[in-house]
């Protein structure tokens, strides 16, 4: 099957393979600009409708009676719309943005009838509207991660089949002969997904499984959305906007592969580590502390070879917005993962389980490395679709700092204040009185929100820029250093 | 419902370590376990080549890698 730059055929033979090339290029990023704006606009939407819920849930921990009259606003309700906005709304919107420019691009294939991503990219929308407003009018189905009521996931299930089936038509019908690593993540993760979340929605909301069962198959998913999911999506990111970015090739690709594919030996058994101490067979949870730390296996490696492809490159952090959220978030997922494994040895466990410690490595994993990792993309994937830069240079800094300095303030002050939480928990030899614990976090707990405030203005800077940047006219002259020059007889228009 | 769990849960699984065994002898096969200098390469182009950064603030350039580490 031809893999389709009609623009690159129409072309006069004699003109130079070099502009040819140019030309397909153009028609590749072109055809993907329309399904990619639109999942890149609902993701940044659901960003802001995910901050403003985060804040108010915050809020509620250390000062309960705000907004307390209204039972729509009470924090059961706000945590779980935070939680799935920002998990259904934002990263999965801005993960379908990335992995489809990411795969049209590595694959060389002109993104086919996006018509379909479009039904699709609705009905997953409307789907998560559903799901959320479900959620506030108190139809939580309680599951932790799957709180959406079962009216609204089927909606979710048959976007994401079309979304996962127009991604190996992109891939079948590419025309570069060798799979970069980045495509090799993205494939996987858009397989393992709708094996996850349709295995989970049967035996949890469906068919539920009855005793622990249950509560395993809840952390299977839980844990396996993180790793086979998000993480693979992030991953494949790092591994081609940092090379790309620096311009030069990553350090050892071999590591690259056996990065990958211990990834997907290990991880599968991870998330029984949440069940440490719990009323599950001894076998299984050790199984689970195992698999949780062989993962030290594929994190080191990716860790190595992104610390050897930056080296002797550092100050290129000064010049590229891209490459300054990358490194961050690429920085954290070794952070997260080895705090991850730590936090499955058992006497570990024991303290930090239940406390507001978990709280914190989950926003280290979320968002100090895959939304970090996503900002980045994001920098770098919107001049290209749309031909302008961006409008300010101003707020791309601003956004970086508070968010970066938000999310390090957030981290560490739930650490703190998690460990000190567990510790005096379980020191029954002195009788712990619950509340004279709770009083204790509050500190933590403000200083959270705080955290939230500063990341909240990162989001706002983001946000504004983004909109400007769509609104704002494209100059004549648009050649400016992040697009690609492309002779303007042969730009596609858009 | 025990018979209803295990009748689609050992073939789903059974499924799915043969579709990642099949990815894998398909990987092999293809040469893509091969030759790993070109496939760090493959993103880079004529356009775009290895030692040309291809992001920066806007309104500012990037010096190219030789560049800066000459000075």
């Amino acid at each position: 099957m031809a893999s389709a730059s009609s623009l690159a055929a129409s072309l006069d033979p004699g003109t130079s393979p070099e502009e040819v090339h140019r030309a397909e290029l153009s028609e590749i990023d072109a055809s993907t600009k329309a399904p990619a704006l639109f999942f890149l606009i609902s993701a940044v939407l659901w960003l802001l409708v995910g901050t403003a819920t985060a804040l108010i849930a915050s809020i509620k921990m250390h000062t309960p009676d705000f907004l307390g009259d209204y039972e729509w606003l009470t924090f059961g309700r706000m945590r779980t719309v935070h939680l799935n906005a920002v998990i259904y709304g934002w990263s999965v919107n801005a993960s379908f943005a990335v992995a489809f420019w990411l795969m049209a691009r590595l694959a060389r294939s002109v993104l086919r009838h996006p018509g379909f991503l479009f039904v699709a990219g609705a009905a997953w929308n409307i789907g998560v509207t559903i799901g959320l407003i479900g959620i506030t009018v108190g139809h939580s189905t309680s599951i932790e991660w799957l709180e959406f009521p079962p009216y609204a996931t089927p909606l979710l299930f048959v976007a994401y089949a079309l979304i996962g089936a127009w991604a190996i038509i992109t891939f079948r019908f590419g025309k570069s002969k060798h799979i970069y690593v980045s495509q090799w993540y993205i494939l996987a993760a858009l397989f393992w997904f709708p094996w996850l979340y349709s295995i989970a929605q049967i035996m949890l909301i469906f068919e539920p499984a009855r005793g622990t069962v249950q509560a395993l198959v809840n952390w299977w998913f839980a844990h396996n959305v993180l790793g086979l999911w998000f993480t693979p999506i992030a991953l494949g990111a790092v591994y081609y906007f940092l090379p790309k970015v620096l311009g030069r090739p990553i350090h050892s690709y071999y590591l690259s592969v056996l990065g990958f594919w211990s990834l997907a030996f290990f991880y599968n058994w991870a998330g029984v580590h949440h069940l440490i101490g719990g009323p599950v067979p001894a076998w299984v949870q050790t199984a689970g502390i195992a698999a949780s730390f062989m993962m030290v296996v594929p994190v080191v490696v990716v860790a190595i070879n992104h610390h050897m492809t930056m080296i002797g490159n550092f100050g290129a952090l000064r010049y590229s917005p891209t490459l300054r959220f990358i490194v961050f978030g690429a920085v954290s997922y070794t952070l997260a993962s080895l705090q991850g494994s730590s936090m499955a040895i058992r006497s570990w466990a024991e303290v930090t389980h239940f406390t507001h410690y978990t709280v914190g490595h989950s926003h280290l994993g979320m968002y100090a490395f895959f939304s970090m990792v996503m900002f980045g993309s994001v920098y770098y994937i919107m001049p290209r679709l749309v031909l302008k830069e961006w409008p300010s240079a101003t707020l791309i800094s601003a956004h970086f700092w508070t968010t970066s300095v938000g999310v390090v303030v957030y981290v560490l002050a739930l650490s703190v204040g998690g460990v000190r939480q567990g510790l005096a928990m379980n020191d029954v030899d002195n009788y712990p009185v619950f509340l004279q614990i709770v009083e204790m976090t509050k500190q933590y707990l403000f200083t959270r929100s705080l955290a939230g405030v500063l990341m909240t203005v990162g989001h706002l800077a983001f946000a504004v820029n983004f909109t400007w940047m769509l609104l704002k006219r494209r100059p004549a002259d648009s050649t400016v250093p992040t697009l690609f020059r492309n002779p303007p007889a042969m730009e596609v228009s858009r | 419902m025990d018979w209803f769990f295990y009748a689609v849960a050992l073939p789903v699984a059974a499924l799915f370590l043969a579709s990642a065994v099949y990815a894998l002898v398909w990987a092999s096969k293809n040469g893509q376990l091969r030759d790993f200098e070109r496939g760090a390469e493959s993103i880079f182009d004529e356009a775009e080549p290895i030692g040309q950064p291809t992001d920066s603030f806007p309104s500012k350039s990037a010096p190219s890698v030789t560049a800066r580490r000459n000075s």
